[in-house]
């Protein structure tokens, strides 16, 4: 299928090549003839890196905007602050909690928890790193600066740090929370340095972030780029990068960065469009790499409304769609099929649990037992998201197959999301997409089944909300697994949503790089990274 | 000519009034920016309050657009809300490029329609002039966009000429700029043409000829410089339409420009800056278009800039 796409799309480029360099000749631009009489001279560009030295160029489609933890929660932060900002717990490629900025830490009960610092750590400025870098950090994270930011909502549970010693802090919850150790590795949990922050304020370090990180910058251009070096002083010794510096280019369009990729201009290219794939494979100095993510799509329905309020007709629904077909045919095979609203790489995916087979004649059944054949509901899906427009498309094909009616509605994504959805105006189906980092069940299962949540206008369950406190209460491994297995059941008989596939993610990378792994999370780690 | 700059500088600042209650009342339209920031969370009632008011989004939206029509008048375009930056130190780090990228597209449209209006008109009906007119038409048929996509595969993937993508150096500029210049330049001919012909049909041409004047100092020095008036215009009218066009251009391209800025803050509900972003390109439009009125009195003495009341 891919391979197709090559002589179509070159000879389309060289029609292009020969009308333009024509319609130069005719007006005297020296833009672009030379190359009029012919297709064969023209050869790709060959990938050569021109001045790069121990460098690694990366192109990403989005930029960072504001350094400060605190502000942001956009997964673009954390693509590039990962190499700056260290949090107390370190999440490696794995995904493992590992120690960050703290060697060890030790729950004394189940709303406190010390951490023993790692000593001789200092922040790219030269300042410190100790106890009184934690507690700031979190009194300002907890404080008022912090309640501006979106970051506050996920440390709620932390009363306070206390300040043991220079190297020892201990972390007074008001309530259990299984999901904190998750969060100190990133965003919100970050340290940044006191002194640093109060002499240059939030707007400065807004644009000059320092941080402990293996990496730090030395240069940020907003939308344009920022550049890392290699920080020499960093505490692990094993983990000082390869690299002498990290450009991360801001390229929003896709087309584009592949180009530059193509081109040599960037290494390793992040979020290639399937479109894209055949391109890369055919090129002999690039290759693909594909991660799993855990975002997963899924149509989510309003059960406040006729006819999807009737579980049957939403199970139906869940039987018309074939997820194999989706993911085959639209998306080459880059997709995973999920049972829940959470890929294989979340704390609470049920291993047991199938997703629903593609069954027609039972959701005909389903349909006919409910009486509403022909009945036409509205599916709403972000405008802007190509892939949902086209995955949209087929589903309105399978459920029409089966005796519904779909009338397609589009709305741009952020309206769509926020304002919507949770208004209950997204019709009866709408495309919703969602994959926390936390890689916990939690976050996404509180936020979209909890009654009365922001995403969550008309679903309530008594079992479901059970199920949802009982986990958020505990800070068991084992118990909070067992409690999400059963929810994930209960939920897959509700049928409050129809989980469609679990996102591939795929970074092109051009064979110069050396030890590239690509992250599950978006979060780049770069240390072992190096270039020929 | 002192008044008739005051009296366009009044005019401006009508024209800015007028756009800054636009933009504040649509763009309030477009939803709520809290939400979007706490789109990926749980926040409390609280903290929605907290951050609205922080914002000060709690206050009557008439008092709000006082507020910002206030600091307008000293020069103070807020402080984005996403970024915690002040919007004019933004602003100021993407109006370059912009405008740059602006001015280069001109050129290229410049430098492209000239050529070929003039041929066209000169040699009107031959080979030439069809050649000219399928130009400007293919020219005017190209969407931007996919013509920036077609020039990068070209120029940088297939033939290594230019970057791809960026901004810094002059060979940056090419391709956009191409890009940008190329589909003005199709209109653009064909106002050259038609004004030339319409020049060339006057009876001084003719005298200018008999009288034995060679053949291309006619054209420029008589039909030239009195073809260059409409057409002027109509360039002062089409930068406000290229500014507009730089939007595409610097997504295609990755260019740090201000097209970009007000894009991303129209998706992120990050009302401060694109109200301030909006605003400048306003005034750049409102001063190129003065600029082009003082212009003519240059191209054509027996015009004065605000000589037609008088």
């Amino acid at each position: 299928m891919s391979e197709k796409h090559t002589p179509l799309w070159r000879l389309l480029a060289l029609g292009m090549a020969g009308t333009l360099a024509l319609s130069a000749c005719g007006n005297g631009d020296d833009g672009g003839n030379g190359s009029a009489d012919g297709g064969e001279d023209i050869d790709e560009a060959e990938a050569e890196v021109d001045g790069r030295d121990n460098d690694l160029v990366i192109g990403v489609p989005l930029d960072v905007q504001d350094w400060d933890p605190i502000a942001t929660f956009a997964l673009a932060w954390s693509t590039q602050a990962t190499s700056v900002f260290e949090g107390l717990v370190h999440r490696d490629l794995d995904l493992e909690l590992q120690p960050g900025l703290a060697e060890d830490w030790e729950y004394h009960d189940d709303t406190t928890l010390e951490f023993q610092l790692r000593e001789g750590v200092e922040f790219h400025n030269g300042e410190p790193f100790n106890a009184d870098a934690v507690a700031y950090t979190f009194d300002r994270l907890l404080g008022e600066e912090g309640a501006q930011g979106p970051q506050q909502e996920n440390y709620t549970a932390i009363e306070e740090v206390e300040v043991v010693d220079d190297y020892t802090v201990i972390f007074h919850l008001n309530t259990p929370d299984p999901v904190l150790l998750t969060n100190l590795s990133g965003y919100g949990g970050v340290i940044v340095p006191p002194e640093y922050m109060e002499e240059h304020g939030p707007e400065h370090f807004s644009e000059n972030p320092v941080g402990t990180g293996p990496f730090e910058v030395t240069e940020y251009s907003r939308d344009n780029q920022t550049v890392l070096e290699r920080n020499e002083n960093y505490w692990d010794e094993d983990r000082i990068p390869e690299l002498d510096t990290v450009t991360f280019r801001i390229i929003p369009e896709a087309s584009t960065r592949l180009a530059e990729l193509q081109t040599g201009g960037i290494d390793v290219m992040k979020e290639v469009e399937i479109s894209q794939i055949g391109t890369v494979e055919d090129h002999d100095l690039l290759e693909l790499d594909e991660v799993e993510t855990p975002t997963v799509r899924a149509l989510r329905f309003d059960v406040d409304r006729e006819p999807v309020d009737d579980p049957r007709v939403r199970e139906a629904i869940n039987y018309a769609i074939d997820r194999n077909a989706l993911i085959d045919d639209l998306r080459d095979g880059y997709g995973v099929p999920v049972a829940s609203f959470q890929s294989e790489l979340s704390f609470g995916f049920n291993p047991d649990l199938e997703p629903y087979p593609y069954d027609p004649d039972r959701a005909r059944e389903l349909i006919e037992e409910a009486g509403v054949e022909g009945e036409e509901l509205d599916l709403y899906v972000p405008g802007d998201d190509g892939n949902a427009q086209e995955a949209v498309q087929a589903i309105a094909y399978f459920l029409e197959d089966v005796g519904l009616s779909v009338n397609i509605e589009s709305a741009e994504q952020n309206t769509l999301n926020t304002e919507l959805v949770p208004a209950g105006d997204a019709g009866h189906i709408h495309w919703f997409g969602w994959g926390g980092w936390t890689l916990d069940f939690h976050n996404t299962a509180w936020l979209l089944y909890s009654e009365g949540e922001f995403y969550n206008p008309s679903f309530a369950d008594d079992q479901v909300q059970e199920l949802l406190d009982a986990q958020r209460e505990s800070v068991s491994e084992e118990e909070r697994e067992e409690i999400f297995h059963e929810l994930t059941e209960v939920l897959q008989e509700l049928n409050p949503d129809a989980p469609l596939y679990a996102d591939v993610y795929l970074y092109a990378i051009n064979e110069r790089v050396q030890n590239w792994q690509s992250p599950h999370d978006d979060r780049l780690q770069l240390e072992d990274v190096t270039v020929d | 000519m002192a008044k008739f700059i005051l009296r366009r500088l009044f005019h401006a600042v009508i024209v800015v009034f007028v756009i800054s209650l636009l933009i504040f009342f649509s763009i309030r339209l477009t939803g709520d920016p809290v939400a979007v920031m706490f789109a990926a969370g749980e926040p409390s009632q609280q903290a929605i309050d907290n951050l609205t008011a922080e914002l000060g989004l709690d206050q009557p939206i008439w008092v709000q657009y006082g507020i910002f029509l206030r600091d307008l008048i000293t020069f103070d375009l807020g402080t984005s809300f996403r970024t915690g930056q002040s919007v004019s130190s933004m602003v100021a780090a993407t109006i370059g490029p912009t405008t740059l990228l602006a001015a280069a597209g001109m050129a290229v449209a410049i430098l492209i329609a000239f050529p070929v209006g003039i041929v066209s008109a000169v040699k009107r009906g031959t080979v030439l002039d069809f050649g000219g007119r399928m130009f400007s038409l293919i020219g005017i048929s190209f969407p931007n966009f996919w013509l920036g996509i077609m020039l990068i595969l070209i120029f940088a993937v297939m033939l290594g000429w230019f970057p791809a993508s960026g901004y810094g150096t002059p060979q940056h500029f090419v391709l956009p700029a191409i890009t940008l210049g190329l589909i003005l330049s199709g209109i653009l001919s064909r106002l050259v043409r038609s004004s030339m012909l319409e020049v060339l049909n006057q009876q001084y041409i003719a005298t200018a000829h008999s009288k034995g004047l060679r053949s291309w100092v006619v054209i420029f020095r008589h039909g030239l410089r009195n073809a260059l008036i409409p057409t002027v215009t109509f360039m002062g009218v089409q930068f406000g339409g290229l500014l507009a066009g730089t939007v595409i251009i610097e997504q295609v391209f990755s260019w740090p420009g201000l097209g970009r800025m007000i894009i991303d803050a129209i998706n992120a509900r990050d009302y401060p800056v694109v109200q301030g972003g909006v605003i400048v390109l306003a005034l750049i439009t409102v001063a190129v278009n003065l600029l082009v009125d003082l212009s003519y009195s240059i191209l054509n003495p027996r015009i004065k800039a605000g000589g037609s009341d008088s």
